[in-house]
């Protein structure tokens, strides 16, 4: 089973498009692992309903470990399963809270395992007049990063927020190397971009 | 640096990292960093082709293979340039057929293209296993299939030479030679993009071979044929093992060496285009000079490296 990892900065609606994605692929339940360590993993099963409310929300560090699920994506005839992983934000610096650090190493750690990375960059958070600047340091490492790895897609979301194009132009212009798929993880506008993507890769 | 350590690395990034030492795009970087050095490690090694190519080059002869070698090199660059852009991009099949006599260097081009290739990146390690009959053919029934497997299984990621190819067809109908054959086809189907099958042999008995499966042909999409080294060819070859040894030959001492090929190319037409003559006829002069040199006591550096007409022989005697 490949194993595909959800990236980016707090809030920029990682877990949101997880669930949101699985209910496009067509699940109504879903079974999340989440993965505190090695040996601490509790299941739950929950409505796609429930885990949204119960695992996004509009404040940032929501997520605090890896949650990870299996996704049976239709391919022709048959099924492939894949590994969907969410994490918890990256930020810049030396955050303050041990517990924010103990997940950003376990986020930085499970990127070394996974074959696709669905990288999060927020849109709305782009200042066109200072991209370096607004993006952090963190988002420019990580696209970095992509260039070693096969499957590295950046994923320009909330164009539900934008009222110009003007900041995915100017994320396209700053990451021109890389492949960026808009989208709206509240609406699942580009998913099914998104879906192809992943698809190629199975 | 082993994959245990590499995983140490990425430990010890992410350690300082939750105990606050250092900031997140630090950690990301030094993975970075870790990253693209084992990237290089596994990636074509241009260097590394190149000091190939060149080894390949310094072999006499074999124009067909210096081609192919070329060939190969830059459909791999091409391949790699579209994949790029995203296009189409096949990976090669390789297997091959080397027909000549002996001695004309099957052996030696096989050893060279499994580096070469692993330079390139097309295989993983670039061995050659060579196997016989005896390691492919089994006893009773059901034996030859699980032989086979192993055999593959051993030579994965490089590449197979099976000398006397011919041989697995020899024994007739009851014989487990055939057995091996297909088993051995449904391996190169299977690992056809980690393995490189070599079927070697002499040039009649390997196409009258060809000739009886011939669903074995089309599945060789390269074929080599080693043609017998010309007398010039086979004193280049002299001169070349002498210099690499550090000796030199005289003056009178090549004149022999040549009345012996010659001589040896009318007695025997099928050995006689042999680098393996040439090879046994050096090294048995180098023992011969050894003995000259000590029963003569004088042991000048000029002694040392000449190998003198008297140390030529044909024969050992």
């Amino acid at each position: 089973m490949k194993k595909c990892l959800i990236i980016g900065k707090p809030n920029a609606g990682k877990t949101l498009f997880m669930l949101n994605f699985a209910e496009y692929i067509g699940l109504t339940d879903v079974e999340i692992k989440f993965i505190q360590n090695k040996r601490n993993v509790d299941i739950k099963k929950l409505s796609i309903e429930e885990a949204k409310q119960l695992l996004s929300s509009n404040k940032p560090y929501k997520t605090t470990c890896l949650q990870s699920m299996t996704l049976e994506i239709p391919v022709l005839k048959g099924k492939k399963e894949i590994g969907i992983m969410d994490s918890s934000g990256l930020i810049d610096g030396i955050h303050q809270d041990v517990q924010v650090r103990r997940a950003m190493a376990q986020t930085l750690g499970a990127i070394e395992e996974s074959d696709i990375i669905l990288h999060m960059i927020d849109l709305s958070k782009i200042n066109p007049d200072n991209i370096i600047g607004s993006l952090g340091e963190v988002d420019y490492q990580l696209s970095k990063y992509g260039f070693t790895k096969e499957g590295y897609v950046i994923l320009g979301n909330k164009i539900d927020l934008l009222e110009r194009k003007t900041p995915l132009i100017y994320l396209q212009k700053e990451f021109q190397e890389h492949y960026i798929i808009p989208i709206s993880a509240l609406n699942k506008n580009g998913f099914s971009e998104v879906k192809s993507f992943v698809c190629r890769r199975l | 640096m082993g994959y245990k350590n590499e995983s140490k690395v990425y430990e010890d990034i992410l350690n300082l990292l939750e105990r606050g030492k250092v900031s997140t795009e630090y950690a990301v970087g030094k993975m970075i960093k870790q990253k693209q050095m084992n990237d290089n490690k596994r990636n074509p090694n241009q260097e590394d082709v190149n000091a190939m190519m060149v080894e390949l080059d310094t072999l006499i002869g074999l124009e067909r293979v210096k081609k192919l070698a070329r060939e190969i090199q830059a459909y791999i660059l091409i391949q790699n340039k579209r994949r790029e852009e995203h296009l189409a991009a096949d990976s090669l099949v390789l297997h091959m057929i080397f027909k000549g006599n002996p001695g004309t260097g099957k052996t030696t081009v096989a050893r060279l293209l499994g580096k070469i290739l692993c330079a390139m990146g097309v295989l993983e390690k670039g061995h050659v296993v060579e196997v016989e009959r005896a390691d492919l053919v089994g006893g009773y029934i059901g034996h030859t299939a699980a032989k086979v497997r192993e055999q593959i299984k051993e030579s994965l990621g490089g590449i197979m030479f099976i000398d006397e190819a011919y041989s697995l067809a020899r024994g007739g109908e009851k014989d487990f030679g055939k057995e091996a054959i297909d088993a051995m086809v449904k391996g190169m189907e299977d690992y056809k993009d980690n393995l490189i099958l070599i079927l070697a042999g002499y040039k009649e008995e390997m196409e009258n071979f060809l000739k009886t499966n011939p669903g074995l042909k089309s599945r060789f999409p390269i074929h080599i044929e080693f043609t017998d080294y010309t007398l010039d060819e086979l004193i280049k070859i002299a001169e070349d093992m002498v210099k690499k040894r550090q000796y030199i030959l005289s003056l009178s001492a090549k004149a022999k060496i040549l009345r012996i090929l010659s001589q040896k190319r009318i007695e025997d037409r099928i050995t006689s285009g042999n680098a393996r003559l040439v090879r046994n006829i050096i090294e048995r002069a180098i023992r011969k000079q050894a003995i000259r040199l000590k029963d003569s006591g004088s042991f000048s550096r000029e002694d040392l490296i000449t190998l003198k007409r008297d140390d030529i022989t044909e024969e050992d005697h």
